[in-house]
């Protein structure tokens, strides 16, 4: 009989298809995925519980466009540019704060970062460091200035600390990224001449790694003058601190304005800063924003060029 | 610049890397001072390792090689970059520092010389930049002492890392596979610079090479190297079609010569 050879599927089919399936191959049986079940399931739960717990209130979610409408119009129609004055002197210290930072940051990070580095130093000297640098890039600013207040008070000299000490874990990062991934060919030229280990150092490493160091340094800066907004919000001084003030006693206006303020000056530094990396990476001064407008203007250049092909082939 | 060559004598030599790859098995070798000499060989045939323990960046783990008159065995620190601030050096891929001037890359030769305070503030004495200049002249390459290595080609840059190996004042120039980066015109160029360099001043010079019309050429003797041993070491004018089976184990292809003729320097 047929029903031997069959495969005791248990499903319990009729007889009428026994002499056929044996030919044909059998039929695979639906994959059950249960894992990407499970997932769905989770995830879901974890959507509705998260909706449960935040307490959303949907009467303000209503309201919101033309609360939005309300506050805008307040902040700007018409910022209070008779502030304006205080708000680039607080601007000034903010970025001084900044500046100093990041400065201390680099005379700290560059014999580091130095010592982090294979093939200079043994294992032993090198993955602690490295392990610092980690646990630095992964606090904010914010936090260890925070934890910083109660040994150097609320002041802007704390906030420049807060950012020099964040700056270390990066700039000792791409220090030692960027010492490990020179050239090996001068280094080798300069053993071969006698030279000692300082030596190799500077002249095998140093040049070639030099102006991408000075890059991250110049980058370092951007990322620090947006930090050091954010530090003024919790009283470190600066524009972060304008900005708080005003919000506590609501002058819309003044906020308007600083918030200006804030994105200009910051819009600024970057393309003066980017200027200044490009001419050093690429040998040439050029602002980044008119290069994204070169290249934006070229393809569209191009992209006219193919269309007055098809036309003309109509 | 007028100084004179060291020999160098190779005793017994062996060198087993590592990984237990052999480089060299008992090599006997006396060059006499102001020699030139090319190696040829298979890649692979020990060329390469040759060059390297004269200086010391390869360490020898049997015999010995003394260089004028300085034993390489064990020598380390301070005595070794001694050693090899006597010895120049010429690389395949010219390993110059391409972010800086050719100026400094010539000076990097004068460093075992210079003080910590001066190599990190690139002040350079007097004399080595002057020295550094003529050894610019000498390879025809001073108009660029101001440019950027970068911008230079192939073969300006070779010109420089060899005006580098003079500025050492060594009383021996190691290049290796210096021409195997170059066009053939080039590479005749920079085969000449090494020639008139070690006949003008009187400096030994081994050299590397692939190709064989090349070692020929400009190797009063040539060494053939396999796996490791010398198979030839003679006349490189009396290496017939024997030799080179000798050396690479099947007879001479057109592979095996540069297909160009020496062009003259201006």
């Amino acid at each position: 009989m047929t029903a031997v050879t069959a495969r005791p599927t248990g499903t319990g089919r009729p007889g009428a298809t026994g002499p056929t399936a044996s030919g044909a191959p059998q039929r695979p049986s639906k994959p059950l995925h249960l894992g990407t079940k499970v997932i769905w399931v989770v995830v879901t739960i974890v959507v509705v519980a998260a909706f449960w717990s935040i307490d959303i209130s949907w009467d303000a979610l209503l309201t919101l466009p033309q609360k939005l409408v309300h506050y805008l119009g307040l902040m700007f129609l018409p910022p209070a540019w008779s502030k304006l004055p205080d708000a680039l002197g607080a601007t000034m210290l903010s970025v001084a704060m900044a500046w100093f930072g990041t400065l201390l940051g680099i005379v700290i990070s560059f014999p580091l970062s130095l010592l982090a580095t294979r093939g200079l130093m043994p294992a032993v000297v090198r993955w602690p460091l490295r392990g610092v640098f980690a646990v630095l890039r992964a606090v904010p600013e914010v936090v260890i200035a925070v934890l910083m207040l109660s040994v150097t008070g609320l002041t802007a000299f704390t906030g420049a600390l807060a950012i020099a000490i964040g700056s270390i874990g990066t700039l000792g990062k791409w220090g030692y990224e960027s010492f490990e991934s020179v050239d090996r060919g001068p280094i080798e030229a300069a053993t071969a001449a006698g030279a000692s280990r300082l030596q190799i150092m500077r002249w095998g490493v140093w040049t070639s790694a030099k102006p991408d160091v000075y890059a991250f340094w110049l980058y370092r800066f951007e990322i620090s003058v947006r930090a050091s907004a954010i530090l003024g919000l919790i009283g470190a001084g600066g524009i972060g601190k304008m900005l708080v003030d005003n919000i506590q006693f609501r002058v819309w206006d003044v906020v308007g304005m600083l918030m200006i303020v804030v994105v200009v000056v910051t819009m600024i530094i970057d393309q003066l800063s980017g200027m200044v990396r490009h001419r050093i990476i690429e040998g040439r001064w050029e602002l980044p924003v008119v290069t994204a407008l070169r290249r934006r203007s070229a393809k569209r250049a191009r992209s006219e060029s193919v269309d007055l092909k098809i036309t003309a082939d109509d | 610049m007028n100084q004179n060559g060291a020999g160098i004598r190779f005793e017994h030599v062996g060198v087993t890397y590592p990984n237990g790859y052999s480089g060299l098995r008992d090599v006997d070798l006396a060059i006499a001072p102001g020699e030139m000499v090319a190696v040829v060989g298979l890649s692979g045939a020990g060329k390469s390792t040759l060059v390297r323990t004269i200086n010391g960046l390869v360490p020898i783990t049997s015999g010995e090689i003394t260089v004028g008159d300085v034993g390489l065995h064990g020598l380390h620190g301070a005595r070794l970059r001694r050693l090899r601030s006597e010895v120049g050096m010429v690389f395949q891929s010219f390993n110059l520092a391409k972010r800086t001037t050719v100026l400094n890359n010539v000076l990097m030769g004068r460093l075992h010389g210079t003080s910590a305070w001066r190599t990190l503030l690139a002040a350079w004495r007097k004399d080595d930049i002057e020295l550094a200049m003529r050894a610019l002249e000498r390879v025809e390459i001073v108009q660029k002492a101001y440019a950027n290595a970068s911008e230079l080609s192939g073969g300006q840059q070779q010109r420089v890392a060899i005006a580098r190996a003079l500025a050492q004042r060594p009383k021996v120039i190691l290049a290796d596979e210096p021409t195997a980066s170059l066009d053939p015109p080039t590479s005749h160029v920079v085969m000449r610079d090494l020639q008139r360099i070690n006949a003008e001043l009187g400096i030994t010079v081994v050299v590397n090479l692939h190709f064989l019309d090349l070692a020929r050429r400009y190797g009063q003797r040539l060494i053939g190297l396999r796996a490791g041993e010398i198979v030839y070491d003679g006349q490189g004018t009396d290496a017939d079609e024997s030799v080179f089976e000798a050396i690479y184990g099947r007879s001479l292809t057109a592979e095996d010569v540069l297909p160009s003729q020496p062009v003259e320097l201006s």
